[in-house]
């Protein structure tokens, strides 16, 4: 393979896809069941994966971890602006409706479930609207966060 | 083929998700996300070229991995989805509106804050991001509330 990271890629996502299907997170009810506090599973879940790697990340981030392909390990922190909240609310409200979020919408199809596909086609509809409005530079910037960051350059075969 | 259980309990599959967003930062310094995965595959797609291959492949592989699960699990079936709704008397076309338009307001609100439920609510939040901390409380509270909400307006059937 030309490019060991796009090994990486797939078998992190095929990890998460994983662990997401396994959990039932593409089920509407699981979602839910949760969001009506009638079960704490979703919270649970993601509590607990917080909690394992919160404080790893951190020792690893004090011990300044060199990375295999992306460099010395180097956390992004950004302070809250008015799109993190206006965004928030806008994402929670989607996520209640649609009772899916990005993730596990693509494993609600795999599983067999033909309204994921409604639900991924929706989600890039979505994201671009947002994105064609900030490369026209009416909507402010919304990259540098934990999410949105990429690696740009990826030293292939250099490990 | 019923090798996994109906649902591993959340102590399992939390811990899991941790110990794979630990494992991405220490193997290629980069969260594991969701949002960010679909703009990129939107690029590779319009043939964008500063595109990040790999998020393309990773997009890729939760479809891989869900389906896997699946298989492993209780098997693959074609069927709908949201049964919830179904047996609250909506009709196909009506389910799959709700669920499109839920799902734009989704996708352009993940845009907008930066991430969405892995990126902000699981990695942002493990990175100690301030930012990520605000977001996630935000989609959190405001999608128990639109739930109370729905279930309301339904009579209880969702």
């Amino acid at each position: 393979m030309r490019n060991p990271m796009n090994l990486v890629g797939g078998l992190f996502g095929a990890g998460f896809g994983f662990v997401l299907a396994a959990a039932r997170l593409h089920e509407y009810d699981t979602i839910h069941e949760t969001l009506k506090l009638e079960s704490p599973y979703v919270f649970g879940l993601m509590g607990l994966a917080i909690g394992i790697s919160l404080p790893l990340l951190w020792i690893l981030e004090r011990r300044q971890v060199a990375t295999v392909y992306g460099g010395r390990l180097a956390l992004s922190r950004s302070k809250i602006e008015r799109h993190h909240i206006v965004g928030g609310v806008l994402f929670g409200a989607g996520w209640s409706i649609a009772g899916t979020c990005p993730a596990p919408a693509l494993a609600m199809l795999s599983s067999g479930a033909t309204y994921g596909a409604v639900a991924v086609v929706g989600l890039f509809v979505g994201l671009w609207l947002r994105d064609r409005q900030v490369a026209a530079g009416t909507g402010g910037a919304s990259i540098g966060d934990g999410e949105h960051r990429d690696l740009q350059t990826t030293p292939a075969g250099s490990a | 083929m019923n090798i996994l259980p109906d649902q591993l309990p959340f102590w399992i599959a939390g811990p899991l998700l941790g110990l794979l967003v630990v494992g991405l930062f220490v193997v290629a310094n980069q969260p594991l996300g969701a949002s960010g995965a679909y703009m990129q595959t939107m690029k590779a797609v319009r043939r964008d070229t500063d595109t990040v291959g790999w998020r393309v492949w990773y997009f890729g592989g939760i479809f891989v991995g869900g389906a896997l699960a699946t298989i492993l699990g209780p098997g693959i079936e074609i069927r709908r989805g949201y049964d919830s709704m179904t047996a609250a008397g909506w009709s196909p076309t009506f389910i799959a509106l709700v669920v499109l338009a839920g799902a734009i307001v989704m996708g352009y609100g993940a845009r907008m804050a930066g991430g969405c439920t892995s990126g902000h609510g699981i990695c942002g939040t493990a990175q100690r991001s301030p930012a990520s901390w605000a977001t996630t409380a935000t989609f959190m509270a405001t999608a128990v509330a639109v739930t109370g909400v729905l279930t309301l307006l339904t009579g209880g059937d969702l």
